[in-house]
């Protein structure tokens, strides 16, 4: 069996695909393609493929990530080819690298994101609402689930949160919050923290990281301090 | 064209997934090469569109023909329609988003009674003025189709015309009418539907005028010269050769039918007196196995779906199905495919073919009885004894499934108590089958009773529908009786809907405007239990002084004009009327591909089974 991993991004209309329908995208995608995906064992055998993170409906993405197992060995390239000729508008493979197969997939160690908010009209400087919210020792939200409604602290997903260089006559809001299993904050929840009465936001996720070392690292191996200088 | 601001629009809605327009084999052109711009609506969610073949069918085939495109309209949902009135955007397409006003010709697909409100609403967002007679040069041409336009009456002043019958047999010739139309400046519209009314199959409703006499029709009477009196339906008669698309839509969010359909054959020669498909459908036409294989393994190529289903009305009764099967296994064995049979027979041979398809024996299999007695079943021409049943659920449980499901109709013609204590004795036998060793192994039985709704052209169209008191205190018998099984479910069929639907099947033009009225009064989607509202179709049907209740209860004699006499599937009368008698005297039917022609009266069928010649035999 060999392992790769795949970068790819979502942009578009597509944003308004589910994770799920996403996973069948690629499914299907990957049988057009005619790849010999490997398949899990057991009673219903299903196509071995790892999404990092799931991404919200409504996101766009640049820098996804996924963990593919074949039987067969492919050239980076030929992957990449493949799948892109099978692709509905707005999805993209950008990169293939074929890694160890013991290696864990990234799913089980990411556990932070950047996500990236272009504003219309250019709503001016509002990095005092930003330092607020970064003072702040405790933020509650309220949540709905299935069981209703709670409440819970997302001070500790915030990690940073920065006013980006941006194109005349719009604004660009940094977030780097945590994501993953032990839990995170979503980006419109910054959103509604800030006074930007009147003003559009698209947001996209820009870059996926994982902890190494005291510091977070995409799978490429760009620092998340890097990013927020860009 | 695609803008930011019908993007923005999908952030706002739930499922917006469904609107997007760019699945995989989803078309797009340039809309400056394009002559003729037409739009396939389909009156329903996207969900329960996209599983319909026959839109996938003319989709794929209209864009083939260079200078042709053909688009893709559902009906949004309540919190879409919601924005798009508010905000005051037309109805778009999916792929182009272009109103539906914009088009040249929009096409609906009639599946059933209770889309028709649905039909209007769509127009309305579309900007569509909804009467036929109010719609002027620059307005698209609005065209009906589908097993719902055999009796399109109530229907009738919404459409320009209808097709009836085998769409793809049609289409391109309606087509080329229309071209020439708008070549020659695109003026009377009343020029064009002269011009259509000539091509076999096609109904142009203006030119038709029902007439009644103390409330009853008693006739259409032809206002224009050179229309034909009967309007006979077109069938694809090679259908070996006909086109299939192998391009299937993917869809991105699941969909009611998530999965390809490979169609065996069409039609249906059973013979069951209740069926209307059965009859509109004939003959029965076959592809080939060597047509199957070629077209199951391109579809897979183009699609990637797991899963093909092997469809058709009554698929184990494909002539060749065991080789199929055997052909399809060695094709795919690798591919990880899955092969779905849906449409079983309760028998043993069915479900034998259906267990050599699936790898895994479990869940659940579905058998439709329709009638709980032998002598009603002999009444509706279902052809299945007990013996067949029980064996069917016998080895089904002992291949290993844990559900069996179990269709039912209440009120058909002569059903009386007992028919009723038949399904639940029949039930009970089921639910007692024990394993070998005599242990009870844990299954479940599901059992649905739908409302039997006489339907045009079958031979129950002369026969009244349960009042709704009637079909309550049925399935009250039946839910009472039902409960008492260990491990039983029963469901049942809204009685109201299963009334509107009597209502409407066999309507005549004077419901037109009670569906304008319910329309406007916010009726729609009435086939969802969350958005039918009776108590709206009650007052309706009060204000416009029209009784829903005639409808249900219509019994003409054989010798009454019936509102849907003009239009013909090609089975006569005199056979519906003999197959009424035999039904009413608990008498069956052969099937003709196994026991040769019963004289349906049908033109140009050759049955396969033996080669047996259809003749007329009155």
């Amino acid at each position: 069996m060999y392992h790769y991993l795949l970068s790819f991004s979502k942009e578009g209309d597509i944003k308004f695909i589910s994770h799920l329908d996403l996973m069948r995208t690629f499914i299907r995608a990957l049988r057009r393609a005619e790849m010999p995906v490997a398949y899990s064992q057991g009673f219903s055998p299903q196509p071995r493929l790892t999404f990092a993170a799931p991404l919200a409906v409504g996101l766009e993405a640049r820098n996804e990530y996924l963990d593919l197992y074949m039987t067969e060995a492919w050239q980076n390239e030929r992957i990449l080819q493949a799948l892109n000729g099978q692709f509905p508008l707005g999805l993209k493979v950008k990169a293939v690298h074929e890694v160890e197969l013991e290696k864990s997939p990234l799913s089980s160690l990411i556990n932070a994101a950047l996500y990236i908010a272009i504003l219309t009209p250019d709503p001016g400087d509002f990095s005092e609402a930003l330092q607020n919210i970064l003072r702040a020792e405790i933020i509650m939200k309220v949540r709905w689930d299935k069981k209703g409604e709670k409440t819970l602290d997302i001070r500790p997903f915030i990690y940073h949160l920065k006013i980006g260089d941006s194109e005349e006559g719009t604004g660009k809001l940094l977030m780097l919050l945590a994501t993953g299993n032990k839990g995170g904050a979503r980006p419109e929840e910054i959103l509604e923290l800030l006074p930007l009465p009147g003003i559009k936001a698209r947001v996209y996720r820009e870059a996926l990281f994982f902890p190494d070392k005291g510091r977070l690292l995409t799978p490429e191996g760009i620092s998340s301090e890097e990013y927020m200088e860009r | 064209m695609r803008n930011d601001y019908l993007s923005d629009l999908l952030a706002r809605v739930r499922k917006p997934g469904r609107y997007l327009g760019t699945e995989v084999n989803s078309v797009h052109k340039s809309l400056e090469d394009i002559k003729v711009h037409l739009a396939f609506a389909f009156p329903d969610l996207y969900e329960v569109g996209m599983s319909h073949l026959g839109l996938k069918i003319l989709y794929a085939l209209a864009n083939r023909l260079p200078g042709v495109y053909a688009e893709r309209f559902f009906t949004p949902a309540a919190d879409m329609e919601e924005i798009l009135r508010e905000e005051n955007i037309l109805l778009f397409s999916l792929e182009s988003r272009t109103p539906m006003k914009n088009f040249d010709m929009v096409g609906f697909t009639i599946q059933y009674e209770l889309s028709f409100s649905t039909v209007l609403n769509m127009l309305d967002l579309g900007g569509i003025p909804l009467l036929s007679e109010d719609r002027n040069g620059s307005d698209p041409l609005i065209m009906g189709g589908g097993p719902g336009v055999f009796n399109p009456e109530p229907l009738a002043p919404f459409f320009d015309f209808f097709v009836i019958g085998d769409g793809e047999e049609i289409l391109e010739a309606i087509i080329r009418v229309y071209e020439q139309w708008k070549e020659d400046g695109r003026e009377e519209r009343r020029t064009f539907l002269k011009e259509i009314s000539r091509l076999p199959g096609i109904y142009v409703p203006s030119f038709y005028e029902p007439e009644y006499s103390k409330g009853k029709f008693t006739g259409m009477k032809l206002l224009e010269k050179g229309i034909p009196e009967v309007i006979e339906k077109r069938t694809v008669y090679d259908l070996e050769n006909s086109f299939y698309p192998d391009c299937f839509l993917v869809p991105f969010v699941e969909v009611v039918h998530d999965r390809a359909a490979l169609e065996l054959f069409r039609g249906c020669s059973k013979g069951c007196r209740f069926c209307q498909a059965g009859i509109l459908y004939r003959p029965v036409r076959e592809r080939s196995v060597g047509r199957l294989k070629e077209l199951a393994k391109s579809i897979m190529a183009r699609t990637g779906f797991e899963e093909i289903s092997l469809s058709s009305l009554s698929s184990s009764d494909y002539s060749q199905i065991e080789n199929l099967i055997d052909e399809l296994k060695n094709e795919f064995d690798k591919k990880d495919v899955t092969f779905s049979l849906p449409s079983l027979r309760a028998d043993a041979f069915a479900l034998k073919q259906a267990d050599k398809l699936q790898r895994k024996k479990s869940g659940g299999v579905t058998f439709a009885p329709e009638a709980g007695s032998e002598r009603l079943r002999n009444v509706i021409n279902k052809k299945v004894t007990e013996e067949d049943i029980l064996e069917a659920a016998n080895q089904a449980l002992h291949s290993g499934r844990n559900h069996i499901k179990l269709y039912f109709m209440i009120g058909l013609p002569t059903e009386t108590e007992d028919d009723l204590w038949a399904i639940v004795d029949l039930v009970k036998k089921i639910s007692t089958i024990r394993q070998p060793g005599g242990r009870r192994k844990p299954f479940r039985i599901t059992v649905s009773a739908s409302t039997f709704v006489p339907k045009p052209h079958t031979p129950f169209q002369w026969e009244p529908q349960l009042s709704m008191p009637e079909i309550r205190s049925h399935q009250d018998l039946l839910r009472k009786h039902l409960r008492k099984l260990r491990g039983v479910e029963f469901s049942w069929h809204d009685p109201e809907m299963s009334y509107m639907e009597g209502v409407f099947s066999r309507g005549d033009r004077r419901l037109a405007s009670v569906l304008k009225r319910a329309f406007l009064e916010g009726s729609r989607l009435d086939a969802w239990n969350d958005s039918f509202n009776f108590p709206l179709w009650e007052k309706v049907f009060q204000d416009e002084g029209v009784d829903p209740t005639y409808y249900t209860r219509y019994n003409p004699g054989p010798e009454d004009p019936l509102p849907w006499d003009h239009i013909s599937t090609g089975v006569s009368k005199e056979f519906l009327i003999s197959e009424w008698r035999k039904a009413l005297k608990a008498e069956v039917t052969e099937d003709c591909r196994e026991k040769g022609c019963v004289g349906c009266g049908l033109a140009d069928c050759s049955i396969q089974a033996g080669e047996v010649k259809c003749t007329t035999t009155f």
